[in-house]
């Protein structure tokens, strides 16, 4: 029964060419008749958690839905400062503790229903209401006391405190006739097309396919006007090399958070445009200044000298931040200030030299010896109480940049007579360790919005921690200058006089040390330029394209007239490759099946 | 790991297989491996929940990181992830939940892990079979032709090329096909996504993304195969009766296919089986590097948080796997085996 | 009484060795390893380990290989010749250790299992059979992300997921052995347990786990270049994973940085090879079975 088993095998390894052979012959018509010139294709590399804007919290995620929905307001493309969504004009009270937004008439969901007031309400009362629809925005809404529609064209926000980011709710719209059946917001259903097909923004979500693809074509009826660029896909890839290939390759037209090696690459490559933008994220070496609950119970188990500020400004004479930009960033990074990078310029704080932290060793050593920390054996600085200067530094060890700059970090602390040992864990454990005050240094970095009152409350004493490990703290800082400094700016309806409040906060935050930030990381993007032009800029001089505040980048997008064919398919070579390879693998088989007759025959 | 540990020329798997050609009967035989099977299932549960508890970290900070939170919507997170209940408790719910088929719900994506693996499992085993198929054809063919014409070069090259890539890490080889072919073949995912409707070209357009997934895979696994049916191949032609065959006069052709190679097979084909869970590691690198959307990807995903329940689920079902192959090799060789059924 | 024991196993020992060198793909795998260990053992008196530091590193990032830099630099502007010589210290560190780790639970396991019989042997074959399905890598893996980061939880994941294959072979070994004549006789004699494992079973299985334990420093080295792909190495030593993976990090891969992936990876399988060529031909000298047909 079995002894014809081999003959099958081979002839099952003759079959083996034909799906090889398959793709020369039938493949090559199919993929010339789809003109996907309108079409951008835009590599991801994070995931997709959710399509349902209620839950959607990763920033693809959230990305997705800024074009899929309409916002109240958004920052604009320009200079981020407000401009109108659905709401057309907005006015506060003179309190400041009502606003009313009138909104835009004529607005039509792609369903053909009107847009109105109701909508919005109905939005911003479901976050309120129901915990699951908080997941992802629920932030926005806590100073909320109610929302209401008084008529269709008005809307009526009541918040318990004043809050200068009110033009700045970064939360989609919904239409309420879908939404309003949605009883739970964890259903699946929530992440289907027939729920957030429906949409306001410039283009519609018309497939998904998890881990795979998302798919939008332009909104006909968008307000502003339909994109060009017919359609929109963002493809799902499992690392950046991978996706650096498939632009190099023409598979994809856009990609983003490239590293600096990738950039480089591609800056030389033909028909490839790069971007370098200035980022909205900020770097940092955490340093615990001695975390504490609100009760201002001591946490964590910090390392006693750095509650001494005099460590703290040694620490941050010792670190050259600009080697760490120029080596490990290869020099895509802004030198560091306050904590708003300068992206927003409103809102950046420039130390002056005297009072900057510049990179100086001896200085470092000096101030070191002064404050009583002497060397010790293994010169290894011992503090008075009797206590060595070793300290922990914990990073994320699947980050490229945690890996490295720790590297460098342990390096010149090590010159000044402080020990350091490298902890590189999980992402949840560095976020646990810093969250709950068991650290000493820590490399840390958040991302920022146009509007700064978020970052800026972070770093108050009502944000420490109720308890261990819920802290909504950043650097366990918490001082009444600052705090004074943060209430003010917080209240200020005046954009210029809030600025200066604000960048008063951060010298005060500066001078302290809680945390040095290192860098402001560059966004670097690069995209096909053979098929696609004008991607608008947020803000417009040196801001980045994905992933911006708004839908700007891709909306105004157009494609190049006549660059269409060359993405998609496989060029001719690699057409002529596949039919060689498959050639070869046919002869050889063909050879060998040959030659096996053959001695057959001469055995017989 | 990427190799196994077992010998390469896989006499000790054999030996194993030999021991276990007990003289039970046939049902109390089954019964006892099923038993076993489930008592492995159970222990890869609880080793699974125990192990994967005792990581350290706070899985809700790095969900809710980069997003303004609220401290009440972090203890809401905590109470609808179950996480604030004693540890007893959290075992006795997942325990239930995985009797009704619920895996929990991921920390990262928020969706049920039992769908985000049964959504990956096709990929999967498309790659793992095309793969493990064509390495049982490359290998058992390789691996008689060097058998028969053993020490000609043929046999020495092959051996060497087939050790050679045995040593190889699959992700840096995965790497090294993905820029030496440069855009030849699709570099990332199963489909693309302007692929035709109908079925033909879906077909088409899957079987071109699968081919350097499927080559990396294959270029790692077929050598057990050859090297197996090698060795068993060469003990089977010392064998008494082989010399009795030629005696009686037959073909050398004729005596390899009728006598030697079916005997030799045996051995090879219930490998396909055992060596299951190496090539299920296997694919966990590969997947990554060539972002092929199923488990071994997942695996790759649930890693980077780590998302406990993601990876908890992923676990269970790849052990699970690997035991009921393991299970049905032990069954087919028993059925397979002239020598057992005769008993 | 020992000392024409001793004689004899020289002898043996001396047999061994011939049939050995007679096997050239084992001879030359040994070559490779001899060379590879002595200059990884060498590294710190011909090199200077100062080259590693990041700070003090003077090359530019990714420069080509040039006569400064025979393999060129990384990203940091160090000498990748250098991190790959360093990187060999780790890899066999890694390698050998979770190697004993691994062959010493497995002969432990398997000899026990084998010697006392009953419900021990039972419940430990039940155990290595259990071991033995789960797919190792993703135990390695949960292994790793549970202990913190270093070498000791790298060389403890490889070691304790690979040792129920030495087991098996071990205790098939075993049971053949104890049903020789012999044992019965010293048995009868009064021999205790430990007498017969230790003076019978013990050398008579050690030629095989010898064998078997090449072959496992193999694919514990792999397994380290794997988990440290997978971002779970350890962070502060550099090894040839580690290099693999800052390269694939960094993206000097797409910069074209040839230089940089290709020798830790080629310094893997050379090694791997060299150890699985000289495991076969030690496997095929001791083992009956398979003696005649390399």
């Amino acid at each position: 029964m079995l002894f014809s088993r081999l003959r099958r095998v081979r002839a099952a390894f003759a079959a083996l060419a034909v799906p090889l052979l398959m793709p020369v012959a039938f493949a090559q018509p199919a993929q010339a008749q789809s003109d996907n010139s309108g079409v951008l294709r835009v590599a991801l590399v994070q995931e997709i958690d959710h399509l349902n804007p209620f839950t959607a919290s990763f920033a693809s995620s959230t990305m997705v839905g800024r074009f899929a929905w309409e916002f109240l307001t958004l920052p604009s493309a320009e200079d981020a400062t407000p401009t109108g969504g659905i709401a057309e004009s907005w006015e506060p009270s003179p309190d400041g503790l009502t606003w009313t937004f009138k909104i835009r008439p004529g607005m039509k969901w792609s369903d053909d229903q009107p847009i109105t007031a109701d909508d919005a309400a109905f939005t911003f009362n479901r976050i309120m209401d129901d915990e699951k629809a908080a997941e992802a925005n629920g932030s926005y809404v806590e100073n909320f006391e109610s929302v209401t529609a008084p008529d269709e064209s008005t809307l009526v926000i009541k918040i318990k405190e004043r809050q200068a980011s009110m033009t700045a709710l970064d939360v989609p719209i919904v239409p309420e006739h879908i939404w309003s059946d949605i009883e739970d917001m964890a259903d699946p259903r929530t992440d289907s097309v027939e729920v957030v097909g429906v949409g306001s923004g410039p283009f519609l979500i018309t497939e998904y396919r998890p881990n795979e693809l998302v798919r939008l074509k332009a909104n006909p009826g968008y307000w502003r006007g339909k994109s060009k660029v017919e359609e929109l896909q963002f493809l799902k890839f499992d690392n950046s090399e991978a996706a650096v290939n498939a632009l190099q390759n023409g598979e994809v037209d856009f990609v983003n958070r490239l590293t600096q090696a990738q950039f480089d690459t591609l800056k030389n490559a033909d028909d490839i445009e790069t971007n370098q933008a200035n980022g909205r994220r900020y770097r940092e070496l955490l340093m615990n200044p001695g975390a504490q609950n609100i009760e201002r119970q001591p946490i964590g188990d910090g390392h006693p000298a750095l509650r001494d500020v005099r460590v703290r400004k040694a620490i941050a004479k010792a670190i050259d931040p600009q080697v760490l930009v120029d080596r490990v960033l290869g020099g895509y990074g802004e030198l560091p200030g306050g904590l708003v990078p300068p992206i927003y310029d409103n809102f950046h704080y420039t130390p002056a030299d005297d009072v900057k932290y510049t990179f100086d060793p001896d200085a470092a050593k000096r101030e070191l010896d002064a404050a009583g920390y002497r060397e010790g054996p293994g010169g290894i600085r011992v503090g008075p109480d009797g206590r060595k200067l070793e300290f922990r530094l914990t990073a994320r060890s699947s980050e490229d940049y945690g890996q490295r700059a720790t590297d460098y970090i342990a390096g010149w602390l090590k010159d000044v007579g402080i020990g350091v040992k490298k902890n590189l864990v999980s992402d949840n454990e560095v976020d646990e360790t810093t969250s709950s005050g068991h650290y000493d240094l820590a490399l840390s970095g958040w991302g920022t919005n146009p509007d700064p009152d978020y970052i800026l409350a972070k770093q108050t004493c009502a944000s420490l921690p109720a308890s261990s490990g819920s802290s909504s703290s950043n650097a366990f800082f918490c001082d009444e200058e600052y705090d004074r400094l943060y209430a003010q700016q917080a209240a200020e309806t005046d954009e210029a006089k809030r600025g200066e409040f604000a960048r008063e906060a951060q010298a005060r935050y500066y001078d302290q040390v809680p945390s040095l930030v290192l860098d402001y990381d560059n966004a670097l993007e690069a995209y096909r330029s053979d098929r696609f032009t004008n991607f608008q800029r947020q803000p417009v001089e040196d801001g980045q394209i994905m992933e911006q505040t708004g839908y700007w980048g891709f909306y105004n997008a157009e494609p190049v007239a006549g660059g269409g064919d060359s993405g998609g398919g496989l060029s001719a070579g690699a057409w002529v490759g596949i039919g060689a390879g498959a050639l070869v693998i046919v002869a050889g088989a063909a050879t060998v099946l040959l030659r096996r007759r053959a001695s057959t025959e001469d055995r017989e | 790991m990427t190799t196994s540990t077992t010998s390469t020329t896989g006499t000790n798997t054999v030996a194993d297989l030999d021991e276990r050609r007990s003289g039970t009967s046939t049902p109390r035989f089954l019964l006892g491996k099923i038993g076993g099977a489930l008592a492995s299932l159970v222990l890869v549960v609880v080793l699974g929940f125990l192990l994967f508890r005792m990581i350290p970290g706070d899985p809700v900070a790095t969900m809710t990181r980069d997003r303004p939170t609220s401290p009440q919507q972090l203890a809401d997170l905590r109470e609808r992830l179950g996480i604030d209940k004693p540890l007893w408790q959290q075992f006795v719910d997942y325990f239930g939940g995985l009797l009704r088929g619920d895996l929990g719900e991921s920390y990262s994506f928020s969706r049920p892990v039992a769908t985000m693996i049964g959504e990956r499992l096709w990929p999967t085993i498309l790659l793992v079979g095309t793969a493990t198929v064509l390495a049982v054809i490359l290998g058992l063919w390789l691996g008689v032709r060097a058998a028969w014409r053993r020490n000609s070069t043929f046999d020495r090259v092959q051996t060497g090329i087939a050790l050679t890539l045995w040593s190889v890490p699959q992700f840096w080889l995965g790497l090294i096909l993905l820029i030496a072919t440069q855009g030849l073949f699709p570099s990332r995912g199963m489909r693309s996504p302007d692929a035709p409707e109908h079925f033909f070209g879906q077909a088409l357009d899957i079987a071109w993304h699968l081919t350097l997934p499927c080559l990396t895979l294959l270029a790692v696994i077929y050598a057990q195969y050859m090297l197996v049916m090698r060795s068993s191949l060469l003990e089977e032609m010392g064998a008494e009766y082989l010399t009795t065959a030629r005696a009686k006069g037959l073909r050398d052709d004729l005596v390899r296919r009728r006598h030697a190679v079916p005997n030799a097979l045996l051995p090879t084909v219930t490998l396909v089986f055992l060596q299951f869970g190496m090539v299920v590691s296997g694919t966990v690198t590969v997947e990554a590097v060539f972002s092929w959307p199923g488990l071994g990807q997942l695996t790759y995903q649930a890693l980077r948080g780590p998302d406990l329940p993601l990876l908890q689920g992923v676990f269970i079902v790849l052990a699970g796997s690997v035991i009921l192959m393991n299970l049905l090799a032990e069954v087919l060789y028993r059925v397979l085996d002239p020598r057992v059924r005769a008993t | 009484m020992t000392s024409p024991v001793w004689q004899r196993r020289r002898a043996a020992a001396a047999t061994l060795w011939q049939e050995f060198s007679r096997n050239k793909g084992g001879l030359i795998g040994l070559g490779f390893l001899v060379v590879v260990v002595v200059l990884a053992a060498l590294a710190p008196v011909i090199t200077d380990e100062s080259g590693l530091d990041v700070i003090t590193a003077t090359g530019t990032p990714l420069q080509p290989p040039s006569w400064e830099y025979l393999l060129g630099t990384d990203v940091d502007g160090r000498s990748v010749l250098l991190l790959t010589f360093w990187g060999a210290r780790v890899s066999l560190l890694v390698g050998f250790a979770a190697t004993v780790l691994s062959v010493f639970i497995g002969t432990l396991v398997g000899i026990t299992a084998a010697h006392f019989g009953g419900w021990l042997s039972a419940v430990l074959l039940r155990f290595t059979d259990f071991f033995l399905v789960l797919p190792s890598l993703v135990l390695a893996i949960a292994l790793s992300s549970v202990l913190p980061k270093g070498i000791a939880t790298i060389i403890l994941a490889v070691g304790v997921t690979s040792w129920p294959a030495t087991a098996r072979l071990v205790r098939a070994q075993t049971l053949t052995i104890e049903s020789r004549p012999y044992i019965e006789r010293a048995k009868a004699l009064g021999g205790g347990h430990a007498h017969i494992v230790g003076k019978h079973v013990l050398p008579a299985v050690l030629p095989l786990v010898l064998a078997n334990t090449t072959l496992v420093v193999g694919s514990s080295i792999i397994a380290e270049s794997t988990l440290s792909f997978l971002g779970l190495g350890d962070p502060t030593a550099v090894s040839w994973g580690s290099m693999l993976q800052t390269a694939l990090g960094s993206g000097s891969v797409t910069a074209g940085a040839w230089w940089y992936l290709l020798p830790p990876g080629l310094a893997i399988v050379v090694i791997v090879l060299s150890f699985t060529l000289v495991g076969r031909a030690l496997e095929t000298v001791l083992n009956p079975r398979l003696k005649g047909d390399r």
